[in-house]
């Protein structure tokens, strides 16, 4: 018997981590909700996901679900504990290019961070991949470029 | 001359049998990369030393550049890049900087002059480059020109901490000018400097009456 989680969010009363899944076998779509347990404005979220994660009675159905996500899921219910507002806490994981991020506390700037680990995994080259090459260089060569848009506004120093 | 060998005390002569030791620093805004570009260079050497106390991250490396021996003291920033401008010690004796933006942030590209303006505050000549940084993102950025580099006469790296894409030649190009700056400076103050403490040394005894206008007139070969 096996579970594909399907989606995924959270429950503020009790704290709880909120699973939709289909059951393999009967096709079914479920829904679990998993509360939290001793779960404080200080826990750890990273290690409050590691051992939900591992919990014997969830780990099959969240086999699907990434470990970051899960800690995702519970910073939003610490954050929910410390006074901030959903909105608050979906808005500290969004990416907005245009944002100042040097204005930004240790803690939302990790967050940020975060998001972009997405796609810094994804085009990472490892060095036991086989085709990984140390001292990698491309040249783009100066032909065929274009002047960058971002100089149009002819600023001090640009 | 300013470095007659005779007047280096011991401690500096023993670093010298290490190899050259260059200093490099890494400017740019938070998150633009700077902490994986190094982590990529260094690989299996990347061993940080933490100075939480100065928000500064410290990496050893140990490199030949022809058959000289080169050690490379990194100094990246732990968040004091929040304040937009970093202590002066950052600065100090630094041989190069690697000033690093995000291709897919233009605010960071638009930073780099408030960087490039304090590096220039504390030290007017070293080496520098302009790094374009997650080129893997947006392929289409490794086609467009930047002005700001041209403008101040300062190469441009098209690079991927991600994949690696000409990270590694950023470094070496960067450490090459570290150690031919260190070896031919061109900043007047670093020589008054190696002055002062050479002066220092030879004539402690003395009431030396050398104020910088009387080093000035002493070595012009260095204006
Ligand atoms: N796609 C992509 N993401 C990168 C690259 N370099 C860094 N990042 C992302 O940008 C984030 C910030 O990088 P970091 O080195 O911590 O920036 P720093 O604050 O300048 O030291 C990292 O968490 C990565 O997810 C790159 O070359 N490509
Ligand atoms: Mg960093």
């Amino acid at each position: 018997m096996s579970f594909e989680a399907k989606r995924c969010g959270v429950q503020f009363n009790p704290p709880s981590i909120v699973l939709l899944y289909v059951h393999t076998d009967t096709k079914k779509m479920r829904k679990r909700i998993i509360p939290v347990r001793s779960f404080s404005k200080y826990s750890d979220c990273s290690l409050a996901a590691e051992n939900l994660k591992n919990h014997p009675r969830h780990r099959d159905y969240l086999d699907r679900v990434s470990q970051s996500q899960l800690e995702k899921l519970h910073i939003i219910l610490r954050d929910h504990l410390q006074g901030f507002s959903l909105e608050h806490s979906l808005a500290s994981f969004q990416l907005n290019a245009d944002e100042d991020l040097n204005k930004l506390d240790d803690e939302i700037l990790a967050r940020k961070k975060g998001q972009m680990d997405k796609l810094f995994e994804m085009n990472k080259k490892h060095k036991d991949d086989p085709d990984f090459v140390y001292d990698l260089e491309v040249d783009f060569g100066k032909k065929s470029q274009e002047k960058c848009s971002w100089d149009e506004e002819s600023d001090d120093g640009f | 001359m300013a470095n007659d060998v005779g007047s280096i005390p011991d401690l500096v002569q023993k670093k010298h049998d290490v190899g050259e030791v260059v200093k490099i620093i890494c400017l740019g805004d938070s998150a633009v990369g700077k902490s994986k570009l190094m982590e990529r260079f260094l690989m299996d050497e990347y061993r940080p030393q933490q100075m939480s106390t100065y928000a500064l991250t410290l990496y050893h490396h140990q490199t030949t550049i022809g058959n000289k021996n080169v050690v490379v003291d990194f100094w990246d920033t732990a968040g004091q890049e929040r304040f937009q401008s970093m202590h002066p010690s950052y600065y100090h004796k630094a041989h190069a900087c690697i000033m690093v933006f995000d291709v897919q942030r233009k605010i960071t590209y638009k930073n780099l002059y408030n960087w490039y303006k304090e590096l220039r505050e504390y030290r007017p000549e070293i080496p520098c480059c302009v790094v374009a940084n997650k080129i893997d993102a947006d392929l289409k950025m490794a086609q467009r020109s930047f002005n700001f580099g041209k403008k101040h006469g300062l190469p441009l790296y098209y690079v991927s901490a991600a994949d690696g894409t000409n990270v590694v030649k950023m470094f070496r190009d960067m450490i090459k000018k570290a150690l031919d700056y260190k070896q031919n400076p061109r900043d007047f103050i670093d020589e008054v400097l190696q002055e002062l403490e050479n002066f220092d040394l030879e004539k402690k005894e003395e009431n030396s009456e050398a104020d910088e206008d009387g080093l000035k007139t002493e070595s012009p070969e260095f204006v």
